[in-house]
């Protein structure tokens, strides 16, 4: 199997709202070890449901792993939910 | 009967999306572009491949190798467990897509559909379809991602389109019409027609027909009566010559589920917790679609050859088959009802290790019907609960209330992705 790692893990995250079709681009989130996080590429972002609530989940990458960050859009919350593919 | 090739102007086109699962996370995930990736159902390695990349078919990796002999023969395959909201997203994005093209566009499955273009405005019908086609692929790739990839097909009918879009694999553009539809057709195999499989294949080659041209070349009334001896030799004369036959809309007739059984090792009290499960499933699949059902089958699939003459129900040709179902006198749609019908039907099943097990409802109808019932308070409040139920689930996500007997059972019986029918996604 692939080297996925699923965490809960809240995250503070640099997110920049613009236009476009995918108008809330994450740039960068800090991790709860310190650890900086600088976003590359934004691979897929998608909305999905947990009962009624809207959860927008963001697969990225920064070059050297990819991550899923999920923003909760009534708690308004970053969690980090999975790291994988690590090179 | 036409004769003639469908001699107008090819405004049907198929848009099939290229490993749809496999390019979604190579599109999501981008460090896995470019290198073999299978997804599978389960994370385990004897688990079936349900599509695989381009990387990974170019090292020989075919859907419905297991994880673990595909990884014989790539070692760097990398294997994911499927992510339906994912996919369903990349649905609906390419369904947005088509609806600008056209009033007409069906959904044939989660990753291809059709597009009528001549039910479209004079101003997109007028155009050259192959700079729509063009515009199609353009807007996957800024609208999704620069890694989607899709086949499509153009030609005067579905069936065509279909055949069309099975060209040159990937990100293929092919048009089939009049002046080029045998030279097409004298490249294909008669196994590369969509739905000509092994046992149509035998049907015609048992008459002398080994190409797609000499099937091209049949007449309407030798197909009818010696081939198919039936309706589908006079369709399968229109549609290899482009005219249309396959625009059709079939109602729901059945609704269920399968699974596979995680371990070789449950007992007949957990395989029908997860049986259990399955109705659940199925009747909350049932009532999406507003649907009633009548009847319920049940089937299990044991492990090696079992003798079951013993029993109440049906053996399939393979003999590991067993199944049986009921139809009742009154239309049900609750879980309670089902799963009572499920349960009488499991008490017969013979013995042996299970290895699948699956159910399903039949005789569909709209709705319970206005007959008075003598247990008419008794079958009101069950559908009250119902509803009650269903929106609790609706409110706060699946399977937020559902039976005791299926405690723990959704770690093992996931919700998959649909391969058939779009109605659920």
């Amino acid at each position: 199997m692939n080297d996925e790692l699923f965490l809960n893990e809240r995250v503070e995250v640099v997110a920049v709202f613009s236009e476009g079709l995918n108008p809330c681009k994450p740039v960068k989130f800090r991790r709860a070890s310190g650890r900086e996080v600088d976003i590359t590429e934004i691979g897929l972002c998608h909305p999905t449901t947990a009962g009624r609530r809207m959860v927008h989940m963001f697969d990225v990458t920064d070059g050297g792993a990819d991550y899923r960050l999920e923003f909760d859009s009534e708690r308004l919350t970053w969690l980090l939910t999975l790291e994988a593919d690590r090179v | 009967m036409r004769e003639d090739y469908n001699p107008t102007r090819p405004l049907v086109m198929h848009i099939d999306l290229n490993s749809c699962f496999a390019t979604v996370e190579q599109q999501a995930r981008p460090m896995l572009r470019d290198r073999p990736v299978a997804i599978l159902n389960r994370r385990t390695e004897h688990t079936m491949i349900i599509t695989c990349s381009y990387e990974a078919k170019a090292m020989g990796v075919r859907l419905g190798m297991s994880f673990k002999e595909a990884k014989r023969l790539c070692p760097q395959l990398v294997g994911l467990e499927s992510d339906p909201p994912k996919y369903r997203y990349v649905y609906h994005k390419l369904m947005e897509i088509m609806r600008d093209y056209s009033p007409s566009f069906t959904m044939k499955s989660i990753d291809e559909g059709v597009i009528d273009f001549a039910q479209s405005s004079a101003a997109i019908r007028d155009r050259d379809m192959v700079e729509v086609a063009q515009e199609i692929k353009h807007r996957l790739r800024t609208e999704i991602g620069c890694a989607m990839r899709c086949n499509i097909g153009i030609a005067p009918n579905r069936f065509l389109a279909k055949t069309a879009a099975g060209l040159n694999k990937p990100d293929g553009l092919n048009v089939i019409d009049h002046t080029n539809l045998r030279e097409v057709l004298g490249r294909l195999k008669l196994q590369d027609l969509t739905g000509i499989a092994s046992r149509n294949e035998h049907r015609l080659t048992q008459v002398g027909i080994m190409t797609p041209l000499q099937f091209l070349d049949a007449d309407a009334y030798s197909l009818r009566t010696v081939v198919f001896k039936s309706i589908c030799g006079d369709q399968w004369h229109q549609r290899l010559r482009g005219w249309e036959v396959d625009d059709v809309v079939y109602d729901l007739k059945t609704c269920g589920r399968q699974y596979v059984l995680e371990s070789r090792q449950l007992t007949r009290a957990q395989v029908s917790q997860r049986l259990h499960h399955l109705v659940e499933s199925v009747g909350s699949k049932l009532r999406s679609q507003q649907k009633c059902a009548r009847g319920v089958g049940i089937y299990v699939r044991l492990y090696g050859d079992a003798e079951g003459s013993a029993s109440n129900g049906r053996w399939g040709r393979k003999g590991n088959y067993w199944h049986e179902k009921y139809l009742a006198p009154l239309p049900f749609y609750s879980d309670a009802a089902i799963w009572a019908i499920a349960r009488r039907l499991f008490a017969h099943v013979p013995p042996g290790g299970i290895r699948e097990i699956g159910v399903h409802c039949y005789h569909l109808t709209d709705d319970m019907g206005n007959q008075l019932s003598l247990f008419g308070n008794e079958l009101v409040r069950e559908q009250q609960v119902t509803t009650a139920l269903d929106e609790i689930n609706q409110r706060y996500g699946n399977r937020t209330i559902h039976s005791a007997d299926t405690l723990g059972t959704g770690v093992y019986v996931k919700q998959k992705i649909p391969f058939g029918s779009t109605r659920y996604l």
